[in-house]
């Protein structure tokens, strides 16, 4: 069975570019591109991964995202591939913070726009290190 | 808030705070008085208004001192002295103090009414001045966020569609339509490298940088700085010699930015210098300061260039023909640099090697 991705970004144009990677590597993928309707797919259905744009709107409003997930025990479990437009502005956000911030269990951070490689790989991994870690429990 | 621009008079003599009040009745003004010091600061604090005219001899406190504590209050209320003819020193004296203007008694109602005018005037541009300078900072501050999202986002979607298109494409792509993809790539690369460079001068946000400052050893930034030029160096063959002293006084710093400058300039030392060659790095006390040199035995730079290579966007010639750049390494570095009080400073000969010396102050705790 193919694994399922979410995507939750704000630009329907990058989705595009990301989604038909997704999609010819063989995950079944869905979209949604504001935060509310976000967290509402996450609530209703299990993924395997979640994509998440961190910059979404103005205000980093994906950062809302990221820490109710880990703040739920159920949610805090889907490996987080974190998609940012700006490396430095993270940074910003959370001062004396590592560049990489630890949301969830199994996390990783990417600058847009990622290569097509580079995607499937980090994906595949994420999802194998949050399985080995689920199989540890 | 009320539209009407606010005078305050404060002066011990009747008559003139009522021949005042009578010049300006039916000018758009709202007026108050007060008949010595004490009581016309405090009303100051409630009525705040836009000018004050404060007679220079009163009993009590002096006008000299109410015009100190004003300034202490709000600078940019304008204050004018009212002077006898016979001090006019006292008058030069109080505008070097920081009043605007002086109204010699006896004054006529059209004198009055004109130094009252010229007064709010100055308010109006001291407020609007100060206004348009909140202003800049703002969008200097907001530029950083714009431009990521204004013109960074529409990029990396552009590239994202690219770069699933070639993927898509790819068993179907002839040799000449593969470079075409590569060109195309490429060249956005650049742009968004560009776009990246000039945010890190813009933004550099120096007042919130010190804000974070603490004492730290200047061998832990170097030590960060040169692991991350590791591979750089590795790929050329270059050694990086370091002789940093373990116990050397502690700086006040940010240990992020600090990094970023000694990447920058040691990273510099390693673009522009041949194969296999050394880049020393040492740290060393020298009265109270730390000085870090870092020497090379690269290309050098030509005399005309030296003055140059701190402003931002600027390139050496010999740094263009061996290698790639923007020109803005040493620009963040100097204005790092500036923020924790030290200085860098460069010599160095085309073809023999440069050395760079960066010197902060140590930490007097
Ligand atoms: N160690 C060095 N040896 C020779 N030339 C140097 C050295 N360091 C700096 N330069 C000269 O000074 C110029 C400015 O340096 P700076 O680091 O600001 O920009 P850059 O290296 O050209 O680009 P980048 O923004 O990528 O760092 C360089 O273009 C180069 O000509
Ligand atoms: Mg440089």
């Amino acid at each position: 069975m193919s694994k399922k991705l979410l995507i939750i970004d704000d630009d329907p144009d990058f989705v595009s570019g990301i989604k038909s990677i997704l999609d010819a590597g063989g995950y079944e993928v869905d979209v949604a591109y504001n935060p509310k309707d976000g967290l509402r797919a996450l609530q209703a259905k299990k993924y395997d991964l979640l994509l998440l744009d961190i910059m979404m709107g103005r205000g980093a409003e994906g950062i809302m995202i990221a820490r109710k997930m880990r703040k739920d025990a159920k949610l805090r479990e889907i490996p987080v591939l974190i998609i940012t437009g700006m490396r430095e502005q993270i940074a910003f956000l959370f001062p004396g913070e590592p560049v990489h911030p630890r949301f969830v269990d199994v996390d990783e951070m990417v600058e847009k726009p990622v290569e097509p490689k580079l995607l499937l790989d980090k994906v595949q991994s994420l999802i194998q290190a949050a399985e080995a870690k689920k199989a540890e429990k | 808030m009320e539209n009407k621009a606010k005078i305050l008079i404060i002066d011990d003599e009747e008559v003139v705070l009522d021949s005042c009040a009578q010049i300006l009745k039916g000018a758009p003004y709202q007026l108050a008085t007060a008949s010595d010091g004490t009581s016309g600061l405090t009303l100051l604090q409630e009525f705040r208004p836009d000018l004050v005219f404060v007679d220079l001899k009163m009993p009590g406190i002096s006008g000299f001192e109410v015009l100190e504590k004003i300034g202490e209050i709000d600078p940019t209320i304008v204050i004018v002295v009212i002077t006898g003819f016979a001090t006019v020193s006292s008058a030069v004296e109080a505008m070097k103090k920081g009043a605007y203007d002086f109204l010699p008694k006896p004054f006529t109602p059209d004198e009055f009414r004109l130094i009252a005018r010229r007064g709010i005037e100055r308010r109006k541009l001291m407020l609007e001045a100060i206004a348009l300078r909140k202003e800049r900072d703002l969008l200097r501050e907001q530029f950083a966020s714009i431009v990521s999202h204004e013109l960074k986002a529409p990029l990396s979607a552009i590239q994202q569609n690219i770069f699933a298109l070639e993927f898509e494409l790819e068993k179907r792509l002839g040799p000449e339509q593969k470079e075409k993809f590569e060109r195309i790539k490429a060249r956005l690369t650049d742009l968004l490298k560009m776009i990246n460079s000039w945010l890190r001068v813009i933004a550099v946000d120096i007042d919130r940088l010190k804000e974070g400052f603490v004492p730290l050893s200047i061998a832990e930034p170097i030590a960060n700085a040169i692991e991350s030029l590791d591979t750089l160096a590795a790929r050329k063959n270059i050694k990086i010699v370091s002789e940093v002293g373990q116990d050397l006084p502690a700086v006040l710093g940010d240990k992020v930015s600090l990094a970023e400058v000694f990447v920058n300039i040691i990273g510099n030392a390693l673009k522009y210098s041949p194969d296999g060659s050394n880049v020393r790095v040492t740290a060393r006390q020298e009265e109270q300061t730390i000085a870090i040199s870092i020497e090379d035995s690269g290309i050098g730079i030509a005399e005309e260039d030296l003055p140059h290579i701190f402003d931002g966007f600027y390139r050496g010639k010999g740094g263009q023909t061996v290698a790639g750049g923007h020109g803005i390494g040493l620009a963040v570095a100097r204005q790092i640099v500036e923020a924790h009080n030290g200085s860098i400073e460069v010599e160095s000969e085309v073809g023999t090697g440069t050395t760079f010396t960066v010197r902060l102050p140590i930490h007097q705790s």
